[in-house]
């Protein structure tokens, strides 16, 4: 019998009662806490009239409402549409238009963000959990529901291929991609990554990676399938503070972007923290330079180093280097999980053999069901089952991928994937812009940052602060360009395309 | 010039883009108002220490020092005795 999503939470709700799931602030959540307030969620969403497929976005910062929200949802066997919460009304309409939710599961820190929503979404009903008339002292779905201690929960029919989660990659530009992905894809997923990480009841984490992309995401469900217990830090602003709840709850294990490690390897001496309780560390949204990787095992010598690779659309994971092989196979993301098939194919769709580079195809149990409501683009991405990643590599004699670059023109910034076009269309909204291309520049810290060439019309005066003011008002702040130049042209190929890798 | 008006203007120039002062309050927390993120305050930290010779301790990266212009005017005046 298929286990879903809900099924395996319960599994260790049943297995670690009284273990602490989530750690909030100053709140601890033992595994019975949540699951009661997921029921209760369930059984306030059920009194909303949701039903089984239907869609709900989540617009919340990292916190135990935002399990309990999304595990509720699941639990009545709906979609969870989870939001970036740095995004701008303009992107939120549009997700919340493609997905067709008709709830929105909010916290008064985007009341203005949702409020410029409602004009749009007349039909959308709004849940703010700060809003919540609460009966006594109980949490807040409990509260709302008055009740104390829930657990009668009529599990719906959920099947390996019922939808669980939409999750957005791209902004405005077009029809939204949102990647569709079934109980069955988490399951297949989160098992293999449970299994490498040998992750257990005994491991923690301080997670600073937002639930909403598929590399938090697959931390919190992971995490809570093994009984292990997660402890909130929704940012990385602060490194000390950071290292210092590793310290202070003993924790084993870490995660973050090539960018997280630039931030603590440059600015903060880790020879000052007794890092001894840190079992692992996982690195994943981009290449981390070498040097980084060699100074992170110096610095951290007992501690095993999984480098990553993955996509959305493949739930999360697709590849990791045993830590084992780190120095041996240095610069390769490693070996694909279990079940998963790794091609490199040429530009006419033939496989290549080992050691020649082409397009990375990969197809395996873990591949989205499509990009939602956007047909066209699910035939272009998805061939055959498998999924064109738009990644450039190779496979050596023994194995190991490498990667090399990409196809696309996606920009990468922090961990953040980002298409270029989207950044073009804001820019082309202001006057006095002939032309506009936006292209990704290698930064020390964060990967790449968003380089802006701009051709304008004689007339126009608008300078560089102006601009940078004007996307600061329509784009999330990763998004916002730090270097724009101006020129009199932009190149082109005879057919008019423009030569991005000559800017 | 004051710490105040040092930070002011360089988190107005370089995150606000901006010379209206209304858009910055002094009380404006960086990370609960999106001004800011992990690498903006890496560039905060190096302007107080170029700007006021101040060596930002590690365990002095947190927001109670940094989160906010008053924050950061608070925590410079302390450090500089």
């Amino acid at each position: 019998m298929f286990l879903s999503i809900i099924d395996k939470l319960r599994e260790a709700v049943g297995m670690y009662p009284d273990k602490v799931a989530i750690i909030d602030n100053e709140d601890k959540y033992t595994y019975t806490s949540l699951w009661q307030e997921i029921v209760a969620c369930n059984a306030y969403l059920i009194k909303k009239g949701l039903l089984p497929g239907d869609r709900v976005a989540l617009l919340l910062d990292n916190s135990f409402e935002y399990i309990t929200s999304y595990y509720g949802v699941l639990a009545v066997g709906g979609v969870v549409v989870a939001l970036n919460t740095s995004s701008k009304s303009s992107d939120v309409i549009n997700w919340l238009d493609n997905s067709g939710a008709n709830i929105l599961i909010t916290e008064s820190k985007y009341s203005d963000l949702y409020n410029e929503v409602i004009d749009s979404c007349k039909s959308l009903d709004v849940i703010n959990l700060d809003l919540m008339h609460r009966h006594d002292e109980l949490l807040v779905w409990s509260g709302s529901m008055g009740i104390h201690n829930a657990d009668i929960y009529h599990s719906p029919e959920i099947f390996q291929e019922t939808n669980a989660a939409i999750i957005y990659t791209s902004g405005t530009t077009g029809k939204p991609k949102g990647v569709t992905l079934s109980h069955g894809n988490f399951i297949a997923n989160f098992t293999e990554v449970i299994n490498y990480l040998e992750l257990t009841k005994n491991d923690s984490i301080v997670n600073i990676l937002p639930f909403y992309y598929s590399y938090g995401n697959s931390i919190l469900h992971t995490h809570l399938m093994s009984g292990a217990t997660i402890i909130l830090e929704n940012s990385f602003m602060y490194p000390a503070k950071t290292l210092s709840k590793i310290i202070d709850n003993n924790v084993t294990g870490f995660s973050g972007v090539p960018a997280t490690y630039a931030i603590l390897l440059n600015r903060v001496n880790l020879d000052d923290y007794d890092l001894g309780c840190l079992r692992y560390v996982t690195q994943a949204g981009g290449a981390m330079p070498q040097a980084h990787i060699h100074k992170l095992i110096s610095k951290l010598p007992h501690v095993k180093l999984f480098i990553m690779y993955g996509q959305t659309e493949a739930t999360a994971r697709l590849t990791y280097l045993d830590p084992e092989k780190l120095i041996d196979k240095l610069g390769s993301v490693g070996k694909p999980l279990h079940g998963i098939d790794l091609q490199i194919r040429d530009e006419n769709n033939n496989k290549l053999g080992s050691s020649e580079t082409g397009e990375i195809y990969v197809s395996g149990p873990n591949i989205m069901n499509g990009y939602w409501n956007n047909q066209q683009l699910t035939n272009e991405v998805l061939i055959d089952n498998y999924i064109k990643t738009g990644d450039l590599g190779f496979i050596d004699e023994e194995g190991y991928v490498f990667l090399t670059g990409r196809r696309s023109d996606m920009i990468k910034v922090g961990g953040n994937r980002i298409s270029p076009l989207e950044i073009e269309e804001v820019i082309n909204q202001l006057d006095g812009i002939v032309e506009v291309a936006a292209t990704g520049v290698d930064d020390e810290i964060l990967g790449q940052v968003i380089k802006l060439t701009v051709v304008l019309n004689d007339k126009s005066t608008i300078n560089e602060k102006e601009i940078k003011a004007f996307c600061r008002k329509k784009l999330a702040l990763y998004k916002i360009p730090k270097y724009i130049n101006f020129v009199e042209a932009l190149p082109k190929t005879a057919s008019g395309k423009i030569q991005r890798y000559l800017l | 010039m004051s710490v105040e008006k040092a930070i002011r203007q360089y988190v107005l120039e370089n995150y606000l883009f901006t010379d209206d002062e209304s858009e910055l309050a002094n009380n404006d927390s960086f990370l609960d108002k999106g001004i800011l993120d992990s690498t903006g305050i890496l560039e905060i930290i190096n302007l107080i220490e170029d700007e006021f010779k101040v060596k930002v301790e590690d365990d002095e990266m947190v927001p109670e020092n940094l989160d906010s212009v008053n924050n950061i005017v608070s925590y410079v005046e302390r450090k500089q005795g």
